[in-house]
């Protein structure tokens, strides 16, 4: 291979962070604002709740499954969650008690996931209603209010930065590694690109698919947390559609609904494409209407010119690889 | 919304799988009889064709349309509602949810002819997506009663007809009265040349665009030299006002009041400045304004800490006592349906009358003097 | 001169790092079958999607009846005349017969409703012409592979199809199958239909081939008609000397032995299967194999070996029966334990139980072993590397690099990266079922001898296959299954392709 093609294909491959850089440039150049400190940890501390979200979608994906319940088992486990601390002022427990409720959640998408193997996308719907009629049973429909100091997790600041940023950064290291470096994190690749062929080559897909369930529970769990602690009440009825910033994301930074393919960094790289987008067009005042318009759009776009870099190795490499023959003889 | 899915799909899966079935029905079951829980009533409304509501032994059945379970007001204007008409012994009240969704409304209303109710209590989604189905009900015979909002004739037929749907009373909350009260304030109180953020709740509800009239009408009008810095629709939602606002603040220009078509709304927004020491002074106090509607709980813990300027009351208790009273009279003869039409009041609420509402909230159970875990 | 249907003229292709085609010409007459032979990524299926229009030719042209056409798609390759029917057949399961027949191209009444009446009986129709004796309303999912290939050959046939491409048609069709096969495609040529043959196979090649082209490398090495290659009424040897000749051509070498078979000091027992029984799949299963032995199944399809083998390396269920592995009585539960007894099988399905196709052939190499790269807390990539790179080395695997996806291998070098795979984790016993199946002759060469080194270091291999002479040239010992039990096991000595048939068709136990 010559330098050119490498290039290229370097290029190819890591299109969607060249996309994320390209997008930085634009919006610093739209506005002076964008650029400020202030503005872009504004930007990490709004895009946590959905990149925990896409993390768990991340993985599921590329699985082979889904999580449609995400956004109901967030608000369940958020308002149990303030509903402990409340009783015990342990802001611990209350943490423990989110990640729990979110695992136990995910327990029953992956029951039926993996042992009655009904499709996830029905199991974990099931699981969205469920969830949030629950949340909303047990609130009575109303807000929990007067969180004290429960709000520190959504709020709070380590010097400059917001906590919930520091703890974001700490869990994406987290699941960079569990992903990458571990033998969960191989299985997910090769049971979403073929599950039989993994299964025979002595991989325990059930255990895997458990595992990736309960870990997606942990996040939105956590999610749940933050979630309800920025907003300074329990809301049963929040974060509805998250699910979907969560697989937007994911998806945008290259994961392959046909599953197999997809990596933590993309979909980080995936959720701030769209994190600067929404800002941007937030920053300079666009209408909301027309900003669902753009971003609707701009998903398609990102998606499908992924695709295409990838489609188009074949066409644009094949010069290189004639010339450098000519050149060597 | 999301509910309305629960009966087609997670129950059919539930129902289907032995497991699921002990599972979600252990976790359900309380809920079926316990009236509080309104997204229950719904399901049962679909699956199994029988009203939800408890069997008293009532000469009269009405039955009362949510618009939503998952709404916070639609819910206290619910738990009011029941335990309103638990003061008449001949009412029976069934309870409905439309779970935000016209069509799943709309749907209701047309169970409510073949079921025969006695009289109808609506709250509906979108007035002109309702208001046909509203009129089937009236052509049958069945006295209407709208409320939260009111439907109008220009509903049904498109013109500007604000008078009230032919055949139904209504009662209700003027919403443009609900603003006026805190807009009439905030014109002598808004600083000279001040920069202001609107919140607005879902496009084309009744109850936002009165609300955004009446701050229009008492407010914008009058004081010109206001500048709105951005206008954006948060859905009645705190979390999207919280994302708006979070980034609205980054756009350098000091924010001096937050106009919001509701509390929800507006703490949002309040959240999104706490900390923040361009908005909070060295001694913790606001260095902005900001207006809400509804006076619902957590409304007036910020009022109560200072950081909330002022909202209004829409009381859910009261809407549900007339709205029941008036039935009653109605369904006795005592009253033709067209001659309901009450108005509440918008009582205001700021740092000098917050005291009674937050009294009245604690004895609710909805929130705790000290703060601790309600209910 | 005869009349030629399609020719290609200097047509070359390359892809990123491979120059696929180098200058091929390359004509087709009228009437007559022409086979096409070369290695596994020799450039036959490259040179076949041009035709097809599934691929661009860099340079080149294509011409049909001497008229020169341009050919972007398949569906304009079906407008002129040219229909192929895959070696893998992609077909959607629940389709009925009818339905596949008619994909695309459904006709229509003047609402825009398909005319369904008139699909059932044009549907009938046809398969009444061809003597077929299934239903039109019958589901893919009913059929065996073979039926699926001739509705696929009907198909192209009702598509008027004038040059049909067939890519190993006969890789997985028993030998009944291949006969019904031959007497179509004698069917079609005599209608005057071109037909371009691509198989591995040489006995079929002189049995049904008019010409036979041979491809290396990217480039045509020569172009025979069969009558000059074979005397009329030719013998055993001449044919012999004929397939010589062409496998000559194909690998660029003489093969001396077409089975590196050799002499391996046998040792103890590594594995031994008793009793083994599953209701209605197998029964009275008893066999082993020792250290340094190559055992075979052999049987017809459908006589229960890849179920069996399945049970045993513990991916399927079975109801009793213990197996008992270098000594040691193992609980199968499932292939994990197997491997780490050191138990491995090499699925017959490369596609659908071996290749993970959207990964690196890398990951796909050490996915059975990961445990000996990850450990201690983190992934060990600089040793995952290199013991994979010493195993593509061993089975020369023909990668561009180790993060190629496996799916744009050709599947001979599929083939060695999943044995690679199996070798990776180190395994006593391998069950190699159907380990040749799909590839080039050169490749199978290689697999035979890896076969014989791996038994050289005291491991033992079952090979399960359904080509005889394979069996009888590799293995010590033949089991033969039919309908789920054993009824027959022949020693070297005992091997001939009689014996073993009489057992596989029950008429005859040893």
């Amino acid at each position: 291979m010559n330098n050119k093609s490498k290039l290229q294909q370097s290029l190819q491959k890591h299109s969607i962070y060249i996309v994320l850089v390209l997008m930085f440039a634009i919006c610093s150049m739209i506005s002076p604002y964008f650029l400020k400190s202030n503005n872009l940890i504004n930007i990490m501390r709004q895009s946590c709740v959905g990149l925990l979200i896409a993390y768990g979608e991340m993985i599921l994906i590329v699985e082979g499954f889904i999580d449609l319940s995400a956004a109901s088992v967030l608000a369940l486990s958020g308002v149990l969650s303030i509903a402990v601390y409340k009783s015990t002022g342990s802001l611990l427990l209350a943490i423990l008690t989110a990640i729990l409720v979110g695992i136990l959640c995910n327990l029953f998408n992956a029951f039926f996931v993996a042992n009655v193997q009904v499709p996830a996308f029905i199991a974990t719907l099931g699981m969205q209603e469920i969830a949030r009629g629950i949340a909303l049973y047990y609130c009575g429909g109303s807000n929990i209010l007067q969180l004290g100091n429960y709000t520190v997790v959504g709020q709070g600041m380590v010097g400059p930065i917001p906590l919930p940023v520091i703890i974001l950064v700490l869990i994406t290291i987290a699941m960079w590694y569990l992903v990458t470096q571990t033998r969960w994190g191989r299985s997910l690749y090769a049971i979403g690109g073929n599950r039989n062929a993994a299964e025979a080559s002595g991989i325990n897909v059930k255990r895997s698919i458990y595992m990736s369930y309960i870990i997606n529970g942990m996040l939105v769990g956590f999610a749940g947390v933050i979630f309800m602690a920025r907003n300074n009440a329990g809301l049963p009825n929040g974060a509805v559609g998250y699910e979907m910033t969560g697989l937007t994301a994911a998806i945008v930074g290259g994961t392959s609904m046909n599953g197999g393919i997809g990596t933590i960094t993309g979909t980080v790289a995936g959720a701030f494409i769209i994190a600067f987008l929404e800002n941007i067009m937030n920053l300079i005042g666009v209408d909301s209407y027309i900003q669902q318009m753009i971003k609707g759009l701009i998903v398609v776009l990102a998606v499908a010119a992924d695709i295409f870099s990838k489609r188009g190795k074949v066409t644009k490499v094949i010069i290189a690889p004639k010339d450098e023959e000519k050149k060597e003889k | 919304m999301k509910l309305r899915k629960l009966t087609a799909l997670a129950l059919t899966v539930a129902m289907t799988l032995s497991m699921a079935a002990c599972g979600s029905g252990a976790k359900e079951e309380p809920a079926a009889s316990e009236p509080a829980a309104s997204e229950e009533p719904a399901q049962e409304a679909e699956n199994t064709e029988e009203p939800a509501g408890e069997e008293a032994s009532g000469d009269y059945r009405v039955a009362f349309i949510a618009r939503a379970s998952a709404d916070t007001f639609a819910a206290w204007l619910t738990r009011e509602m029941i335990s309103e008409a638990e003061k008449y012994p001949e009412i029976t009240l069934d309870y409905f949810s439309g779970e935000a969704d016209d069509n799943k409304l709309n749907g209701i209303l047309e169970d409510c002819v073949t079921k025969e109710y006695d009289l109808v209590i609506v709250q509906v989604n979108d007035n002109a997506a309702s208001a046909p189905y509203i009129k089937q009900v009236v052509d049958a015979g069945i006295p209407v009663i709208t409320t939260n909002p009111a439907v109008h004739q220009g509903d049904l037929d498109g013109s500007d007809d604000t008078s009230l749907l032919e055949g139904t009373g209504t009662v209700d909350a003027d919403p443009i009265e609900q603003a006026a009260v805190s807009a009439k304030i905030a014109v002598e109180e808004v600083p000279e040349n001040a920069n202001v953020v609107v919140l607005m709740g879902p496009s084309n509800n009744f109850h936002s665009d009165g609300r955004r009239v009446g701050w229009e009408q008492e407010f914008f009008s009058k004081r010109t030299d206001v500048k709105i810095l951005y206008e954006d629709y948060a859905n009645w939602n705190s979390d999207e006002a919280l994302t708006l606002m979070e980034t609205w603040v980054q756009g350098g220009t000091k924010i001096d009041a937050i106009i919001s078509m509701n509390d929800n709304m507006a703490a949002g927004a309040i959240e999104a400045v706490r900390g923040n020491s361009d908005y909070f002074d060295a001694d913790g106090k606001p260095t902005f304004l900001a207006y809400g509607v509804d006076g619902n709980a957590q409304g007036c813990l910020l009022v109560q800490e200072g950081v909330l300027t002022r909202t209004s009351l829409q009381d859910a208790s009261l809407l549900a006592e007339q709205c029941i009273a008036n039935a009653a009279a109605v369904l006795k003869g005592e009253k033709a349906p067209t001659d309901v039409e009450f108005y509440v009041e918008a009582p205001a609420i700021n740092s000098d009358t917050v005291q009674q509402y937050i009294d009245m909230y604690v004895e609710s159970g909805e929130i705790s003097a000290d703060g601790s875990l309600a209910n | 001169m005869e009349e030629i249907k399609m020719r290609v003229e200097h047509v070359s292709k390359s892809f990123p790092g491979v120059k696929a085609l180098t200058d091929i010409d390359f004509a087709v007459r009228k009437g007559t079958v022409h086979a096409l032979c070369g290695e596994n990524g020799a450039g036959k299926s490259t040179l076949m999607k041009i035709i097809n229009g599934i691929y661009k030719a860099d340079t080149g042209q294509i011409y049909i009846d001497e008229e020169p056409v341009e050919i972007k798609n398949p569906i304009q390759a079906r407008e002129h005349g040219i229909s192929m029917i895959a070696q893998e057949l992609n077909y959607v399961p629940d389709l009925t017969v009818e339905e596949n027949l008619f994909l695309g191209r459904l006709p229509v009444n003047g609402f825009g409703k398909v005319d369904w009446k008139l699909v059932r009986t044009e549907a009938e129709k046809f398969l009444e012409e061809q003597n077929l004796s299934y239903s039109p309303a019958q589901t893919l999912r009913t059929l065996t592979v073979s039926d699926i290939q001739m509705l696929e050959i009907i198909k192209a046939i009702t598509n008027n199809a004038q040059i049909i491409i067939m890519d190993e048609p006969t890789s997985s069709i028993s030998q009944k199958e291949v006969e019904l096969l031959f007497g179509k495609i004698e069917e079609l040529r005599e209608k005057g239909v071109s037909i371009i043959y691509i198989s591995h196979k040489m006995d079929e090649l002189f049995a049904i081939a008019d010409d036979i082209t041979v491809i290396r490398d990217g480039s045509v090495v020569n172009t025979h008609r069969v009558e000059d290659l074979l005397p009329e009424n030719a013998s055993q040897s001449d044919i012999e000397e004929a397939t010589n000749v062409i496998i000559g051509e194909m690998v660029g070498r003489k093969l001396e032995n077409v089975y590196p078979k050799m002499e391996v000091p046998v040792g103890e027992v590594a594995l031994e299967v008793k009793d083994f029984c599953c209701k209605n799949i197998f029964e009275d299963i008893n066999f082993y194999v020792r250290k340094g032995e190559i055992v075979g199944f052999a049987g017809l399809v459908g006589a229960g070996r890849t179920e069996t083998m399945r049970a045993v390396y513990g991916l399927d269920h079975h109801d009793s029966g213990t197996v008992i592995l270098n000594g040691k009585e193992i609980r199968l539960k499932d292939p994990r334990t197997s491997i780490d007894n050191g138990l491995i099988m090499l699925s017959e399905d490369r596609r659908e139980y071996g290749l993970i196709p959207v990964r690196s052939v890398m990951e796909n190499a050490s996915i059975a072993s990961l445990k000996n790269y990850i450990y201690g807390g983190y992934t060990h990539r600089a040793k995952e590397r290199e013991n994979v790179t010493k195993y593509f080395k061993k089975m020369q695997v023909k990668t561009p690099t180790l993060e190629t996806p496996i799916s744009s291998l050709s599947g001979g070098n599929a083939q060695k990266v999943l044995l690679s795979r199996w070798m990776l984790c180190e395994p006593d016993v391998m069950i190699l079922d159907e380990p040749t199946r799909g590839i080039d002759v050169g490749a199978k060469f290689e697999i035979y001898k890896l076969m014989t080194e791996i038994v050289k270091e005291d491991k033992a291999i079952i090979m399960v296959s359904s080509e005889l002479a394979e069996l009888i040239g590799m293995c010590d010992r033949i089991y033969i299954m039919c309908q789920g039990r054993i009824t027959g096991c022949l020693s070297r000595e005992e091997f001939s392709q009689e014996r073993i048939m009489m057992c596989a068709t029950g008429l005859m136990k040893s």
